[in-house]
């Protein structure tokens, strides 16, 4: 490209900038080249058939014939798991619970609660990393010290206890998740504007006269929010699984919450008798992460240029 | 002048997300024993493309629409060429590949051993978690075991009487390489020549030293197992047959001919001028600086001796007094072993250096072919002399500069490629592309100031 | 030379990490009050009197009415004493070290036995992945690990228990040996074995070849299933890696020197494609411990996990603070260990 002899000033350069930096802009290439790919689309579909499970059991329960979302429905007088039957589609699990029942109304539950720890883990974490890596100095240390001390305890074990401390239930649960997930981020979004921050077209807007705060917002959260937010989606499938797990392992006492790894769990003394019982809710949770997975990597494709070609 | 490499009209493109880039666009191009041809030309050319298309080098989007190259009674590009025209619009990259992986099994004979290829950037072109001396030993153990091995047998049948002798010869005859390998050859104890006579070259080590090292080239302890495998492979002439797949054969042979590839190693590098090569072939590639990566890159190529070393702009990263040396190799080997080159460069300044002849590059095709002297004293081609007017020189003169860029190979304009730039533009250039035209003997150009003649489409 | 200052650097590097993780342990285990704490150090079996001077003295010991971070010292101190409190739980109650002691060598032994696997399916797969792309066992390989990927360890579990333990009837899948088989022996006694407290290797000191045997059967399921939860990211990961790596340019230059194609794929691509791989197995190592918890409790195998999970069902303080410490322990050494063998593998590291 020919540079014509003329005055440059800030504000070309940072239309420059822009028009390099942002690729994705383009919506409509962007939209297309998603649906070009059938296994995000797919991802995306039974995203949305999950999503449409919790907002009709948050707020239609009556359409589904849902009487108590919050708590799972046992059946004392039959408490053997049954195969699938007309009257239980698929199954049922000890004590005589339905599982299509249990696990329509797990599925809000969970998701619920995974979007929260999920919401509050990764934006609290990503502020602080992308603050922690544009400041640098002390406070970036302190940060990295931080998030090393955490990260030097397997995660779910680390979970375990803070949750343990804080006390056996599905919020507390939620909250020790949360608080043990957002040194991952901080750790991810620091890299990420790390990176952003040594591109050279941030060099060129610094030489050109650009003001901090204004390259912070224009041209380096641009590049690293995205990139965060589609980590934020992939991730959303690990922290259901983890949260399942927890509950499976049996951290909520005398549960008799509608959870998807609660209710594997009821199953698990039967498993050589009533299969069905511990398989159905368990292959929901990994149908809801192969989608999440699915979907956060046909964004991906979209947002990150170089996998395009 | 026999030729030993002949490319005939070859067309290649690559398919990209942004669109198909037609790298070359009908290449005619042949190479005689001995000589070195150059290759000029800006990047974006396709210069290095036309490297590696003759090598065979070439990646799974990469597709030759026509031509062929000619080496040793094969058509490297063949079977590219054969699936893009079966293919039509159903170019897989998947199907692509295998082909290109049987390429890689058919050619491995002759890929290092007949013609070799020294890379551009010696930065990225060396394998970082393994020793140089083992990057260079291993295509030696690979083409040439029954070397390695003769030579390894003839240390070991030497005695010190023999190598004192050796030591006369040389003197006498001040290192003359005929007498040595005479005398060898008639002591019954060849393999040897070569290695005496890289010590004695050596700049780095004083005379008294390099006595020392060739007396101890004597008697060198064989143990009789290891004596009779490197006698089946020096006459089995490779390491090919059952008897080498056997588990612990393969391995002991192995790392006998691999011990035996690194002293030949260290020989190869300190021809090439290298101090030290005994540590440096220990070493790994991020230990060397630039230059020295270079000199390994390209004692890998001419380790076993090929018939033709293609050199993509072997002195581009290295500064000015590497370039002398490599430069001067060229030389060296051209005379000594009738090695024919093909040397890629974007520097006419060295390409005159050391080229027989040089052809011009210019979208994909050669735009202008001739002998140095005649491409200097009297360039046809217009974009050729812009190109050389364009060098700057002692003379006091305005730089001359070629306006325009190289173009957009995606959408490469019509007719002649140089049309848009060209000051001698005239319509029909526009419309069609020039054939090599004869200007004088063996002086071609692409150009229709000197004939009407037209490119068979 | 310089990979000893690596070294050395590295094992400075220990110290504050360990203080850190120390201290978190601190923090958590102190949080929930100071009757918490006691809870933890009081051994189940104390009663009446006893019990009453044994608190009056562990508040003086740990000084308990002091600020928190004098706490931290003292509790620092018991800890490297080697007082790691009381576990109080159904399958074992009593001093915490003596749990560790017990526990310890059966989740050593899976976790090993996993990376074992681990190593030796992920790795050819990987590579093989990667050369053959997009081939019919590429694709199939890359839906079979993101979809183990994305399954709950203990639906893998489930679903191995089912596969091989109830249809094929191959392999049992509780516990550690069929009790059948230990009722006699002078050196099995409720639950644990001597000396190494490692059922396999034991009965292979005794020379008792069917409880070996036996052992060996109930280690299948467990290990099997850490290692099929984990294989799934390290064949994805070496894919890519091995894809960028066939790449470069040092691949083109071996390609060019006519060697043979296995030779270019084993020695020349797969060793550096394997860096990342090491460089990310301090995550791998954190998931088979996160790993082991589940697959022990599903499976009623006696180690650290299954302490664990059982200290959670009984609310006991000392049995989940203790575990965390060790767990913690365990994976900063292991990270130490892979920096140290990553210094040994990669040359630019070391010069």
């Amino acid at each position: 490209m020919e540079i014509e002899d003329k005055q440059i000033d800030a504000e070309d350069i940072s239309a420059l900038i822009k028009k390099q930096g942002r690729r994705w802009d383009n919506l409509k290439v962007s939209i297309s080249v998603f649906m070009a790919n059938k296994t995000a689309v797919a991802g995306l579909l039974i995203f949305l058939v999950f999503i449409a499970d919790a907002l009709i059991v948050q707020f239609f329960p009556q359409i589904i014939g849902i009487k108590s979302p919050n708590l799972l429905v046992p059946n004392f007088m039959d408490p053997v798991p049954l195969p699938p039957s007309p009257q239980h589609p698929l199954g049922t699990t000890y004590p005589g619970i339905d599982l299509l029942d249990g696990i329509v109304k797990a599925i809000r539950i969970d998701l619920a609660y995974s979007f929260f720890v999920v919401a509050v883990g990764a934006s609290v974490g990503a502020i602080v990393g992308i603050i922690s890596a544009w400041a640098g100095g002390i406070w970036d240390e302190i940060v990295m010290r931080l998030t090393d001390i955490v990260f030097s305890i397997p995660y779910l074990i680390l979970a375990l206890a803070v949750g343990f401390i804080l006390g056996r239930s599905l919020w507390h649960m939620s909250i020790a998740l949360a608080l043990t997930w957002w040194p991952l981020y901080a750790r991810y979004a620091r890299s990420q504007t790390l990176s952003a921050k040594e591109l050279t077209y941030i060099e060129a807007a610094k030489a050109g006269g650009v003001s901090s705060t204004k390259i912070m917002f224009k041209h380096i959260l641009p590049n690293v929010l995205p990139p965060i937010f589609i980590q934020i989606s992939l991730d959303l499938g690990s922290i259901v699984v983890i949260f399942s797990t927890l509950a499976f392992i049996g951290f909520i006492p005398n549960a008799n919450i509608p959870e998807l790894g609660y209710l594997t769990s009821l199953g698990l003394n039967y498993v050589q008798t009533a299969p069905w019982a511990v398989l159905f809710p368990g292959l929901v949770i990994t149908i809801f992460a192969l989608a999440v997975n699915l979907l956060g990597d046909g964004l991906r494709d979209v947002i990150d240029p170089r996998r395009r070609s | 002048m026999s030729a030993i490499l002949q490319v005939r009209e070859l067309k290649q493109q690559f398919y990209t997300r942004q669109g198909i880039y037609k790298a070359l666009n009908g290449i005619e191009l042949t190479l005689n024993k001995g000589e070195v041809f150059g290759i000029a030309g800006e990047s974006g050319s396709g210069k290095s493309t036309l490297g590696l298309t003759i090598m065979g080098l070439l990646p799974r989007n990469a597709s030759v629409l026509a031509g062929s190259v000619l080496f040793d009674g094969i058509d490297v590009v063949a079977p590219i060429r054969e699936y893009a025209s079966k293919s039509d619009h159903k170019f897989s990259f998947r199907k692509n590949e295998r082909i290109i992986k049987k390429l890689n099994k058919d050619l491995a004979g002759v890929r290092g051993k007949k013609i070799s290829m020294v890379f551009q950037d010696p930065m990225t072109s060396l394998n970082p978690v393994l020793e140089v001396g083992y990057q260079i030993a291993e295509t030696m153990v690979f083409h040439q075991p029954n070397v390695l091995a003769m030579r390894r047998l003839a240390r070991a049948k030497a005695r010190r009487a023999d190598l004192e002798e050796a030591i006369r010869v040389i003197k006498s005859t001040q290192g003359n390489e005929i007498a040595i390998e005479r005398f060898f050859e008639e002591k019954g104890l060849k393999g040897l020549e070569e290695q005496v006579l890289s010590i004695w070259r050596r700049p780095d080590l004083s005379d008294a030293r390099k006595e020392k090292m060739i007396l101890s080239l004597h008697s060198e302890r064989l143990g009789a197992f290891e004596s009779k495998v490197l006698r089946m492979v020096q006459e089995k002439g490779s390491t090919q047959g059952w008897f080498f797949k056997l588990p612990f054969i393969s391995r002991f042979a192995r790392s006998a001919l691999l011990k035996e590839g690194y002293r030949k190693a260290v020989e190869l590098l300190s021809a090439l001028e290298i101090p030290n090569a005994e540590k440096i072939v220990r070493m790994h590639p991020h230990e060397l600086s630039g230059g020295m990566r270079q000199r390994v890159v390209i004692a890998i190529a001419l380790a076993n001796n090929p018939e033709v070393v293609i050199m993509d702009e072997p002195t581009s990263a290295l500064d000015v007094t590497v370039q002398a040396q490599i430069l001067d190799l060229v030389k060296h080997l051209k005379t000594k072993f009738n090695t024919s080159f093909i040397f890629i460069s974007h520097d006419l300044s060295v390409l005159a250096e050391v080229c027989d002849r040089i052809g011009i590059m210019y979208g994909g095709r050669l735009v202008e072919v001739a002998k140095t002297k005649e491409l200097f004293e009297s360039p046809a081609h217009p974009y050729t002399k812009m190109l050389i007017a364009a060098i700057p020189t002692l003379e006091e003169k305005e730089i001359q500069v070629i306006g325009g860029s190289v173009p957009d190979m995606r959408f490469p304009p019509s007719g002649c490629m140089f049309h848009p730039r060209c000051p001698y533009a005239m319509d029909i250039c526009r419309q069609m592309a020039p054939d090599m035209i004869d200007v004088s003997e063996g002086h071609g150009a692409a150009c229709f100031l000197y004939g009407q003649k037209r490119a068979s489409e | 030379m310089k990979l000893w200052a690596y070294i050395a650097r590295r094992l400075l590097l220990f110290i504050p990490t360990l203080i850190g993780l120390t201290f978190i342990v601190f923090v958590l285990s102190h949080a929930g009050g100071n009757n918490l704490v006691l809870a933890e150090y009081i051994n189940p079996r104390l009663t009446g009197e006893a019990r009453a001077l044994l608190i009056q003295k562990l508040t003086d010991e740990f000084h308990l009415n002091q600020p928190l971070y004098i706490q931290y010292f003292y509790w620092l101190y018991q800890v490297l004493q080697g007082n790691w409190g009381f576990t109080n739980t159904p399958i074992f109650s009593g001093s915490v070290i003596t749990a560790i002691d017990l526990f310890f060598p059966n989740t050593a032994m899976i976790t090993v036995v996993a990376s074992i696997l681990i190593w030796v399916i992920g790795i050819p797969l990987g590579v093989y992945s990667a050369v053959n792309r997009d081939s019919a066992t590429d694709q199939v390989l890359r839906v079979g690990s993101f979809t183990l990927y994305a399954m709950p360890i203990y639906l893998i579990a489930v679903a191995l228990i089912l596969a091989l333990g109830v249809y094929l009837k191959l392999i049992p899948f509780a516990g550690v040996v069929n009790p059948i088989f230990v009722s006699n022996l002078p050196w099995y006694n409720s639950g644990i074995s001597y000396p190494t407290h490692v059922l396999l290797i034991d009965s292979i000191l005794h020379g008792d070849w069917i409880v070996a045997w036996d052992a060996f059967l109930h280690l299948i399921l467990p290990s099997l299933t850490l290692a099929l939860a984990i294989v799934a990211s390290i064949i994805r990961i070496l894919r890519a890696s091995m894809l960028e790596v066939l790449e470069q340019d040092y691949i083109r230059l071996a390609w060019s020197k006519g060697i043979a194609a296995k030779l270019v794929y084993n020695l020349h691509a797969r060793k550096n494609a394997l860096l990342p791989v090491l460089t990310l197995y301090g995550l791998t190592v954190a998931g088979l411990l996160g790993g082991a918890v589940v697959v022990e409790t599903v499976f009623s195998y006696p180690g650290i996990g299954y302490w664990t999970t059982q200290a959670l069902l009984n609310n006991d303080v000392g049995g989940i603070m203790a575990s965390t410490l060790l767990f913690g322990l365990i994976l900063v050494t292991a990270n130490l260990v892979l920096d140290i063998l990553y210094a040994f593998v990669d040359p630019r590291i070391r010069y």
